[in-house]
């Protein structure tokens, strides 16, 4: 959490997160240059620079593949949130192996003419009509410049400066982006390989990712967060008796947004699901003093008004309620964030039935 | 050669924009925009290659700001629920692309064997 932003907000677990990147890497990156060259068709021999390049491209892919998983994986399964507490720094080391990669290409396959290897590289082989043979250069440069954007663009300013929306859909560019990169591989490397090893591990790791994708959407279908309609400007989002104390219910508005509906001593209040750090579900967070905590990054809101506790500023919007029976109403319109509402109290005769 | 060129200069006009936008960004608005970033300074070398990139973006939302357009509903409501589509788009195209890759992928005579070109005589 920031009151005035830093550059990086290091902590012991980033550190351990980024150690463990940074061992992975140099692990994969030894196993491929000194231990497998034999299994990836490196028995022809190549040079240094084309073996190291073929290592960190492996590599960068294995760790996007690795990366696209984290999602679903936390979705399916809690266990799997704190691969997930510092993706941002993943991606950009990500992007550090990726240019790494680049730079290895174009010191050797376009640095020895009198041509610039930049200009070279967009030059070199501009056969955009036939399959055989085409320019899979420009699939790895489109997937390097998705790379550079969404890195670039990780730090918290820039959620709260482009809006969560523009900052998410700016960040969907990770979906093309790895859509290229498998075209990279598939145009490049792939059609000159005579051995299938690699082949093999870049369709599984592709697979993976898909069907990761897909089991976590039809998760989220059928066990996620129900969606409910307005009836009189009023949305039904849970029965009372099903809101443990010190948890929330989550619910889907008719607008799409997320509400979150806590239970804490004996009362109800409602905030926006979406963290306004990272858009963390906060209703899967437990309330302890009227503050929840988001399970992605630990940022606290006060349930009753949807502030952050001083000297922290993050704000989300707040929500009214009111109880017909049993039933919690919440008005799908939400109050602008940090608006203060009072906690409605759960009749005794309820609480005595839970 | 000429389009390759062409590119290249666009590359280097927009990041020498993108620079320009960066400083001015930097060194005054991002204070008038965001009280987070009143008295913080080191983190704004990291936001300069993000400002290169996107410039126009970091311009329109600047205006939006500064003449109070933003409208705070949207800041809430993440983009969600496109998430599944877009994967059954890439259920499809993905393994598309990978499956094409291999049937063009060329396979040679196995009986014949690699020979070694001699250099030009000069």
């Amino acid at each position: 959490m920031s009151v005035k932003y830093i550059p990086v907000q290091w902590n012991r677990n980033k550190w351990i997160y980024d150690a463990i990147v940074l061992s992975a890497i140099g692990v994969f990156l030894w196993i491929f240059i000194h231990l497998t060259p034999g299994w990836l068709s490196h028995e022809r021999p190549i040079n240094a620079q084309v073996h190291n390049a073929r290592a960190f491209g492996a590599c960068a892919f294995a760790m996007l593949t690795f990366i696209l998983c984290i999602g679903p994986l936390a979705r399916l399964d809690r266990r799997f949130l704190p691969l997930l507490y510092n993706r941002r720094h993943f991606g950009v080391i990500t992007v550090f192996v990726a240019i790494t990669h680049a730079g290895y290409i174009l010191d050797w396959y376009f640095a020895f003419s009198t041509s610039d290897k930049y200009e070279a590289l967009l030059f070199a082989n501009t056969s955009y009509g036939q399959l055989i043979g085409f320019p899979f250069e420009v699939f790895g440069i489109f997937g390097l410049f998705a790379l550079l954007v969404l890195s670039t663009t990780s730090h918290d300013f820039w959620m709260k400066f482009l809006t969560p929306r523009i900052w998410k859909a700016l960040h969907y560019m990770i979906y093309p982006a790895y859509a290229a990169v498998v075209a990279h591989v598939g145009f490049g490397v792939i059609q000159d390989l005579q051995n299938d090893l690699f082949t093999w591990m870049v369709g599984l790791g592709a697979g993976v990712v898909i069907v990761l994708h897909l089991v976590a959407a039809r998760h989220e279908t059928r066990a996620g967060d129900p969606s409910v309609d307005a009836e009189q400007g009023w949305a039904p989002v849970a029965d009372v008796t099903d809101i443990e104390e010190g948890f929330a219910k989550i619910a889907v508005l008719p607008g799409g947004d997320r509400v979150a509906v806590f239970r804490m001593d004996g009362k109800l209040s409602a905030i926006s699901n979406a963290c306004a750090h990272q858009n963390g579900p906060l209703g899967e967070g437990k309330v302890m003093d009227c503050l929840v905590t988001c399970p992605w990054h630990g940022f606290q809101y006060d349930v009753r008004n949807g502030r952050s506790p001083a000297p922290f500023t993050e704000k989300v919007p707040t929500y009214n309620l009111r109880l017909d029976g049993q039933i919690v109403l919440v008005d799908p319109t939400a109050n602008p964030p940090g608006t203060p509402v009072d906690p409605i109290p759960i009749p005794v005769v309820d609480e005595a039935r839970t | 050669m000429d389009i390759a060129a062409g590119i290249l200069d666009f590359v280097y006009i927009w990041g020498i924009i993108g620079g320009l936008v960066a400083l001015a960004f930097l060194t005054f608005g991002i204070d008038r925009i965001d009280e987070d970033a009143r008295g913080a300074y080191m983190f704004r070398v990291l936001i300069v290659p993000g400002v290169l990139l996107i410039w126009p973006l970091v311009l329109w939302r600047w205006w939006v700001l500064e003449t109070g357009r933003d409208k705070w509903p949207l800041r809430h409501a993440p983009p969600r629920r496109s998430h599944s589509a877009v994967w059954i788009a890439l259920a499809v195209l993905i393994p598309a692309i990978f499956i094409s890759a291999l049937v063009l992928r060329p396979t040679w005579p196995a009986h014949i064997a690699p020979e070694r070109l001699e250099a030009p005589i000069q």
